[in-house]
């Protein structure tokens, strides 16, 4: 029994189906007699060169265990998944417990882009409340014009 | 002395700490520069270069 690292990437615009694709990768690792200690869903991250004409990729990290001739079979079957642009098998002494720094840069990073939206929306609504109250004056205009206008009416039938 | 706070395992996802170590270019600073030691600069170069791999790093600045 070995302990290994599998980094996967995968094709971002497959983003909506990662869940059917790591039940597909567990099964396939657990048919060869792995192990998965830990899953790490990264999500999309910005790649520093394109791969394969992507600019994109959507990163697993699994902590697994298990036979080292059962990963050539594992690697046979990944090597001609489409969805997968690019994976990496690395054998570690021990598993770190702990969450990796990937995991807490997209958490930090996610964060930070929630917080801006919160601001956004914030913005907006603030927006909307200044539009409603000029609809209103407008209206106001509006209702004091047509008022006026019957009146002017009035007299020139007389 | 390093000035440096290396930790005690590097690691290739660790992107942040990595990126200390290579030039606006992409390239791998020497030791001679950093003041990392020999066996510390051996695991980063290892590290860096798995990094690169998997497209965390740049190789370059050329890439398209």
């Amino acid at each position: 029994m070995k302990k290994y690292e599998a980094v996967i990437i995968l094709n971002p615009n497959l983003s909506s189906k990662v869940d059917t694709f790591i039940k597909d990768f567990e099964k396939l690792l657990k048919d060869n007699t792995f192990v998965v200690k830990k899953m790490e869903d990264i999500g999309r991250r910005q790649l520093s060169y394109s791969i394969n004409n992507h600019n994109k990729g959507h990163y697993l990290i699994f902590n697994i265990e298990g036979n080292a001739t059962n990963l050539i079979d594992i690697e046979n079957k990944i090597k001609y998944n489409e969805s997968i642009i690019r994976h990496l098998f690395i054998s570690v002494k021990e598993h770190e417990g702990e969450d990796s720094q990937l995991l807490i840069d997209s958490r930090n990073k996610k964060s930070e882009h929630e917080d801006e939206d919160k601001k956004v929306k914030n913005d907006v609504e603030v927006k909307s409340n200044e539009q409603d109250e000029k609809k209103v004056i407008t209206e106001e205009e509006s209702t004091e014009d047509n008022s006026s206008e019957p009146k002017e009416e009035e007299s020139k039938d007389e | 002395m390093s000035k440096y706070d290396l930790p005690k395992k590097f690691d290739y996802k660790n992107v942040n700490l990595l990126k200390q170590f290579i030039t606006e270019t992409g390239k791998i600073i020497p030791a001679r520069v950093t003041g990392v030691s020999a066996s510390n600069q051996r695991k980063l170069t290892r590290h860096i270069k798995i990094a690169r791999f998997l497209g965390l790093m740049p190789y370059t600045d050329m890439h398209k």
